[in-house]
C-alpha cells in the first residue's frame, strides 16, 4: 500500500474478492451498501443486477453449485439483508459456498431502530454456516478472508460478513498478514477403516448409497472406481444424482420419497449400506425405525455431527471422502444380488407410453434429456416438475444437476440457471419450473433480459400447485385448498414483455419439434408445456411409511 | 418436553471470546432440542477465551447438541461433566 492513495474498506473489500479469484457477483445497491457499489464503479469485478435481493441469493448459489466455486452476493442492510435469508438458507441446507456482504447503518447509529436497520447478524445465526459483523476497518481484510475459507472449509456453507457504511468508507491502517494462521482447527478423523473392511467382506447384499457430498468432495471419479471395482448395486439422492454414471449396469436411480421402486426395494433388503456424503434425510429414509431394517452402516462423511445423527453408523469414516474411499476399494463377491437386481431395475423401468393426446411431463423431461448437449446444466424449481425431472433426466456429472434439496424453496431455478450460465457461458442451461415455482422469482427474467442470458426455461404448466394439489387429493380427501392457480398470467405474452422468444404447447405431437427449436435458440427461451392438471408423481411414499411400502398410482 | 423425565446433563464449553457466542451457543440448544436449566458464562473478559458452563436436559443424546455445538466456528471444545448432576 503506498501512503498516498487511501483504502477504504470499500476498496479493500474488492481487493480481497480479486484476490479470492472473484470475477462474478451478484446484487442489488441501496442506502448502507452505496460505498461499495462507489468501489464497485472502478472495480475489474462484475456486478450483475437482480432484481430482488433473493434472485442475487439464489444465482450467488447457482454459479457456485455450476462451477464448484465460491458465489458472492451483496445486499444493502434492513430488507436488502432479509432479502437474502432465503437463499442463505437454502445453501446452509445444501451445504453451498456462498460469502454474502450485507451493508449496515453506520456504527453510531446501530441499535437506534435506525432507518433500513435490522439485526442481520443475529438473523444470520440459524441460517448461516458462520457469520461475522465488523466494527473494526482493520479486523475487515482479516474477516473477508476468515469468511472465504469458512465457506469452502470442510462441509461447505454460507458465510455472511455485515459491513456498517462507516467501515465501508473508513481508511485501513493496519494490512492483514496473509501468512499469518488463520484458523487452527484440527480435527483427528475417526476412522473404522478395519471394522469396514469386516463389514464389507461378510455383505452379501451391499448398496452404495451417494449423496451431494461426493460432488462437493470433488471425488466423483473415486466413487465410480469404486461402484465399478466392487461392483455393488448403487443408489443416489437428489443431490447426488450425476455421481454415478447413469449408464452403470448396477446403478438403480434415486432412492426415498419418489425413488425408484428398485432403488427403494434393494435398499429395503440390503445387508450393507456404504453411505457416502449423504445423511438419511428424511425424504431419503421415510419412516426411520424400518429404513433398511438389516443393513448394517458405513458412513463416510467430512461433518462429524452426521454420524449417528439419525442412523447409528456400525463404522464411521470421517474426512476427505477421496482419500478415504478407496482405502475400502476392492472386488466383491455378489454376483447374485447383482443380477436380482439388475432384473428388478429391468422389471421397474420407466414407461412412457401414455395414452391420449396430452402431453405426459416425463416424456417431455425424458425428451429434453436425450436432445439436450453434453455437459448441459439443468436446474429446476421446486415440486411435481422437480422430481420429474430428477426421475427421467440424465446427468453425468452433480454440478449439471441444480436443485434446492434440503430447504425445497420455490423460486430456485431461475435465479440459480442465471447464476449457472455466468458461470459456464459456454454450456446449455435449462431450467425445468413449473407454474407455481416460476412466479417466485419472475422478475429474474429482467435480470436475463439485461444481459441476454442464453437460458431455456422448460416451463411444466398444470395451472394448479401440482405437488401440494396431489397431496391434498391422496391425504385430504381432495379438498383442494389454495392449489389452484388457473388464472395464471399468459406465460407466452410475459417472456415476450422481457423480449424473450416463447412457445406454448399441449400436444403430445408438438413435444419434439418443440424442444428442438428450445435448444437450437441462440439467445433465451421460455417452453411453455401444459400438461393434464390431474397427473400425479409416481412412485410416492406416504408420510411415516417405510420405502418399500411405496404407492404406485391410484 | 416434560422436564422432570428427561436426562440431565452439564456441559463445559471453551470459546473464542467474540460477542456473538452466548447467543450461539443458545440457539443451537434450543434449536437442537435441549433445555436450558441454568448457566454460568465468563464472556468478554478481555483474555481472550470464554468459558461456559452449562446444564441442559433432552429425551435426545448429548452426543447431538456437543457434536453441533463442536461445529461452531468460534468453539474450542466440549466437555460432558456429569459428575455433580
Amino acid at each position: 500500500m503506498t501512503e498516498s492513495k487511501t483504502l477504504t474498506g470499500s476498496s479493500l473489500l474488492f481487493e480481497v474478492l480479486q484476490e479470492h479469484g472473484i470475477q462474478h457477483v451478484f446484487g442489488y445497491p441501496g442506502g448502507a451498501i452505496m460505498p461499495i457499489y462507489d468501489a464497485l464503479y472502478d472495480s475489474d469485478v462484475k456486478h450483475f443486477l437482480c432484481r430482488h435481493e433473493q434472485g442475487a441469493a439464489f444465482s450467488a448459489v447457482g454459479y457456485a453449485r455450476a462451477a464448484g466455486t465460491v458465489g458472492v452476493c451483496f445486499a444493502t442492510s434492513g430488507p436488502g439483508a432479509t432479502n437474502l435469508i432465503t437463499g442463505l438458507a437454502d445453501a446452509l441446507a445444501d451445504s453451498i459456498p456462498i460469502v454474502a456482504i450485507t451493508g449496515q447503518v453506520p456504527t453510531a447509529a446501530m441499535g437506534s431502530d435506525a432507518f433500513q436497520e435490522i439485526d442481520i447478524f443475529g438473523l444470520s445465526l440459524a441460517c448461516t454456516k458462520h457469520s461475522f459483523q465488523v466494527t473494526d476497518i482493520n479486523e475487515l481484510e482479516k474477516v473477508l478472508y476468515q469468511a472465504f475459507e469458512i465457506a469452502l472449509e470442510g462441509r461447505h456453507g454460507p458465510v455472511l460478513v455485515d459491513i456498517p457504511k462507516d467501515i465501508q468508507l473508513a481508511a485501513v491502517t493496519q494490512r492483514f498478514d496473509k501468512l499469518s494462521h488463520l484458523r487452527n482447527k484440527v480435527k483427528l478423523p475417526l476412522a473404522d477403516i478395519s471394522k469396514a473392511l469386516e463389514l464389507l467382506t461378510h455383505a452379501k447384499q451391499p448398496i452404495l448409497y451417494v449423496g451431494g457430498g461426493v460432488g462437493m468432495a470433488n471425488a466423483i471419479e473415486e466413487v465410480r472406481d469404486f461402484a465399478n471395482k466392487t461392483g455393488m448395486p448403487s443408489v443416489s439422492t437428489l443431490k447426488g444424482l450425476g455421481a454415478i454414471n447413469p449408464d452403470n449396469e448396477n446403478y438403480l436411480g434415486m432412492l426415498g420419497m419418489h425413488g425408484t421402486k428398485a432403488a427403494n426395494i434393494a435398499v429395503q433388503e440390503s445387508d450393507l449400506l456404504v453411505v457416502v456424503g449423504a445423511r438419511f434425510d428424511d425424504r431419503v429414509t421415510g419412516k426411520l425405525d424400518e429404513f433398511a431394517p438389516n443393513a448394517k452402516v458405513i458412513h463416510f462423511d467430512i461433518d462429524t455431527a452426521e454420524i449417528n445423527k439419525r442412523r447409528t453408523a456400525d463404522a464411521a469414516i470421517l474426512g476427505d471422502l477421496k482419500g478415504n474411499l478407496p482405502l475400502l476399494t476392492m472386488p466383491l463377491e455378489i454376483k447374485a444380488w447383482q443380477e436380482q437386481l439388475q432384473q428388478m431395475k429391468t422389471d421397474f423401468a420407466w414407461r412412457y407410453d401414455h395414452p391420449g393426446d396430452n402431453i405426459f411431463a416425463p416424456a417431455v423431461l425424458k425428451t429434453v434429456s436425450d436432445l439436450m448437449p453434453s455437459n448441459t446444466c439443468v436446474t429446476t424449481d421446486v415440486g411435481q416438475h422437480q422430481m420429474w425431472a430428477a426421475q427421467h433426466m440424465s446427468f453425468d456429472d452433480p454440478s449439471n444437476f441444480l436443485t434446492s434439496g434440503g430447504m425445497g424453496t420455490m423460486g430456485f431455478g431461475l435465479p440459480a440457471a442465471i447464476g449457472a450460465q455466468i458461470s459456464r457461458p459456454h454450456d446449455t442451461v435449462i431450467v425445468v419450473s413449473g407454474d407455481g415455482s416460476i412466479m417466485m422469482n419472475i422478475q429474474e427474467l429482467a435480470t436475463i433480459k439485461r444481459y441476454q442470458i442464453p437460458v431455456k426455461i422448460v416451463l411444466i404448466d398444470n395451472a394448479k400447485l401440482g405437488m401440494v394439489r396431489q397431496w391434498q387429493d391422496l391425504f385430504f380427501d381432495g379438498r383442494l385448498s389454495e392449489t389452484d392457480l388457473s388464472d395464471n398470467p399468459d406465460f407466452v405474452m410475459l417472456s415476450r414483455a422481457f423480449d424473450i422468444k416463447s412457445r406454448m404447447i399441449n400436444k403430445k405431437s408438438e413435444v419434439q419439434a418443440a424442444i428442438e427449436e428450445m435448444l437450437d435458440h441462440d439467445g433465451p427461451y421460455l417452453l411453455q408445456v401444459k400438461i393434464d392438471a390431474t397427473e400425479n408423481v409416481w412412485p410416492l411414499v406416504p408420510p411415516n411409511t417405510a420405502n418399500h411400502k411405496m404407492m404406485e398410482g391410484v | 418436553m416434560n422436564p422432570m423425565t428427561l436426562n440431565k446433563y452439564q456441559l463445559i464449553i471453551m470459546a473464542d471470546d467474540k460477542q456473538v457466542v452466548l447467543e450461539r451457543i443458545l440457539q443451537v440448544t434450543r434449536y437442537r432440542g435441549f433445555l436450558i436449566n441454568g448457566m454460568n458464562a465468563e464472556v468478554n473478559t478481555g483474555n481472550n477465551v470464554a468459558t461456559i458452563t452449562m446444564t441442559v436436559s433432552s429425551e435426545r443424546p448429548i452426543s447431538l447438541l456437543v457434536d453441533q455445538i463442536n461445529k461452531l466456528i468460534d468453539i474450542k471444545g466440549v466437555k460432558v461433566d456429569n459428575s455433580d448432576v
